[in-house]
């Protein structure tokens, strides 16, 4: 198994569960294109040029050749990010931001508690200030009132 | 020509106003730090602080902007010299006799030959830029929708023909690009596509969102802390004068890089990477020396850093005269213009002159403040890249959340951008470019739009794209290029395979 092998069938079985869920879209005729046109026409690129890719994935390097070595630092930011998100509109802009900051510098990297505390409330409070007070665009506040 | 200098000088007018030389000033110096900054490219920092200037008008925003756009291609050189890290991919082939002239104890020299050369070719593009743009738009307000379908089928093929990836990749990038960009309600019959009952995807994507995914969290994720240098000796301002000998050896190249950035510059595609491979390239085949390449020959830091501040300058030809993004860069800078009420395009020149015009002289000013920045602050800056990864990259997740949600107040954004995110990590495992995915979604509505106006007003007659002469030339164009590229791709050998392999399999 190559790695185009894996690319090329992501893209191929992507378009038919895409083209699957573009069967109430009206294709229309030529004299009137329908809104499901122009996708059906992107999905069935999309399936041969996947399936081009599949064809010549010969020259690509083995599956398993793919370095994951930075899988666990990817999850370990994306996790807190979607946590944060998840929270940003009901704990609001400030207490969000101060948590993910010091979940990722503390806990993450491992950085000394004593500058991590600072760094997260300190880099929190003056982002507010700046989109806040000086630009003028509002961040979001949570219930909590801040 | 007459016009043209009085269209200037109504530029300078706004350009000289101290508030707008301010934005200048901040773009030029965010940019600055954007480009020096590994993990955090021209394309996420221009997206990221898109929401900072909702509160400004059109002309103070886009010059904003575009300073942090050419910006970062300045700033991109001092890490590729000082640490040989590319601040940004434009920068790789600056690394290589970049930092081995910093190895032999020149590299205040290569820094000054950087931004010299820089400063020449983006004063060179910018004087191209007002000559070539007006007259362009000019010639585009014969376009219908024809043509502009056959102008963004042209943009999409030259896309891939010129991709530093391979022709495949890049159309199915720009693929799933235009297949984004139709998710929401249709233009033109009012059905909901792929919008799955969530009412805020009846609007689309947002283009801003899918860029700061792609390019801003996704090379966080795929860059773990430890993997950054954080060690760098700046060198002193005395140190910073090149000799007579190596001002003499950066001339040529610096001509040269500034003539084939420009040019390579227009073409869509991820044109200021290509134009500095390109030119390293062409040093390299014409130099007397060429084994002196990748042990600190001058022509390889100057060509190139020319090259791709010449190919920065030149992609916004096609934005302002056109309407037509040539990379993701640009994509967003439209955006940010269509935001503020200004539809990029051939009208600018004529409904927008004080943007138009006060946008490319502040390209000038722009220029001469990047050259004062970027040599006696060297050492300043340097500090800024002392700041440990540790600290930083939460730092750029925060800006990337607050960046997405100011948009549209919408927390699906924020969670487009995440998913965004993962996606640009697997693509980076599987060798994808993700900058074609970006302009397929900024296209996507136009293309969609003049494809579907086209054959309604021919009453279904596909000839109608061949029988109009503008569109048939852009479509044979884009069929003689495809068919290069097919045949380039069948024989396994392509322009890219005149590279050097080092620089070749650099992203």
């Amino acid at each position: 198994m190559r790695r185009d092998h894996v690319a090329g069938g992501i893209f191929i079985v992507a378009g038919a569960l895409v083209l699957l869920v573009s069967q109430d879209l009206p294709f229309g005729t030529l004299p009137s294109p329908g809104a499901g046109m122009l996708p059906v026409l992107l999905i069935g690129l999309m399936i041969a040029l996947g399936a081009g890719l599949v064809l010549g994935a010969g020259a690509s390097p083995p599956a398993w050749e793919i370095a994951w070595g930075d899988l666990p630092h990817a999850l370990k930011v994306i996790v807190p990010a979607c946590a944060a998100v998840a929270f940003y509109t009901t704990g609001g802009f400030l207490l969000t931001m101060a948590c993910l900051l010091f979940f990722l510098t503390f806990v993450v990297e491992r950085r000394p508690l004593l500058i991590a505390v600072p760094f997260s409330v300190g880099v929190t409070v003056l982002a507010h200030t700046l989109f806040s007070n000086i630009l003028k665009t509002p961040l979001p506040r949570g219930v909590l009132g801040f | 020509m007459d016009g043209i200098l009085d269209n200037l000088l109504l530029g300078f007018s706004v350009a000289f106003r101290p508030d707008i030389l301010l934005y200048a000033f901040i773009g030029c110096l965010v940019g600055t730090l954007v480009g020096m900054l590994p993990g955090i490219g021209p394309l996420a920092g221009v997206s990221i602080l898109l929401p900072a200037t909702f509160g400004l008008d059109a002309t103070k925003a886009i010059i904003m902007l575009a300073g942090i756009y050419y910006g970062s291609q300045y700033g991109g050189s001092t890490t590729s010299i000082l640490m040989r890290i590319p601040g940004e991919a434009a920068s790789v082939m600056t690394c290589i006799d970049g930092h081995a002239m910093a190895r032999k104890g020149r590299a205040g020299a290569a820094l000054a030959i950087a931004a010299v050369g820089s400063f020449v070719a983006g004063t060179f593009g910018v004087i191209m830029l007002t000559l070539v743009a007006p007259p362009l738009a000019s010639f585009a307000l014969r376009f219908g929708p024809p043509e502009y379908t056959a102008l963004l089928v042209l943009g999409i093929i030259f896309l891939a023909y010129m991709s530093t990836t391979s022709l495949l990749r890049t159309m199915l990038m720009a693929c799933t690009g235009l297949l984004f960009g139709c998710i929401g309600i249709d233009v033109m019959t009012g059905h909901f596509r792929y919008s799955f009952d969530i009412k805020e995807l009846g609007d689309g994507i947002g283009i801003v969102p899918v860029a700061v995914g792609l390019f801003g969290l996704g090379e966080i994720l795929s860059t773990p802390s430890k993997t950054v240098a954080e060690k760098i000796s700046p060198p002193k301002f005395r140190e910073l004068m090149p000799t007579r000998e190596e001002w003499r050896e950066s001339a040529a190249p610096i001509a040269r890089g500034s003539v084939l950035g420009f040019l390579v510059g227009i073409v869509p595609g991820s044109a200021h990477i290509i134009a500095s491979f390109l030119s390293y390239a062409v040093e390299k085949r014409i130099s007397k020396t060429p084994e002196a390449f990748g042990k600190g020959a001058v022509a390889g830091v100057a060509g190139p850093e020319s090259a791709n501040n010449a190919a920065s300058t030149g992609a916004f030809v096609p934005m302002l005269a056109l309407g037509l993004p040539t990379g993701p860069v640009i994509a967003v800078l439209m955006a940010a213009l269509l935001i503020h009420g200004v539809p990029p395009g051939p009208q600018l020149v004529t409904e927008h002159p004080q943007v138009f015009w006060g946008f490319i002289a502040s390209m000038y000013v722009g220029n001469l403040m990047l050259l004062a920045l970027n040599l006696p602050l060297v050492g300043v800056f340097v500090r800024v890249l002392q700041i440990p990864y540790a600290y930083l990259y939460p730092l750029i997740i925060m800006f990337c959340i607050i960046g997405v949600y100011e948009v549209n107040h919408s927390i699906i954004d924020v969670w487009i951008m995440l998913i965004m995110g993962v996606l640009g990590y697997l693509l980076r495992k599987f060798d994808f470019d993700p900058a074609p995915l970006v302009l397929g979604l900024v296209i996507a509505p136009t293309f969609e739009l003049s494809l579907r106006q086209s054959l309604v007003m021919s009453n279904g007659n596909w000839t109608i794209f061949f029988t109009r002469p503008i569109a048939g030339v852009l479509l044979v164009i884009s069929g003689v290029l495809l068919a290069l590229a097919a045949a380039s791709w069948l024989s396994r050998k392509d322009w890219r395979s005149n590279l050097p392999a080092e620089e070749a399999d650099k992203p």
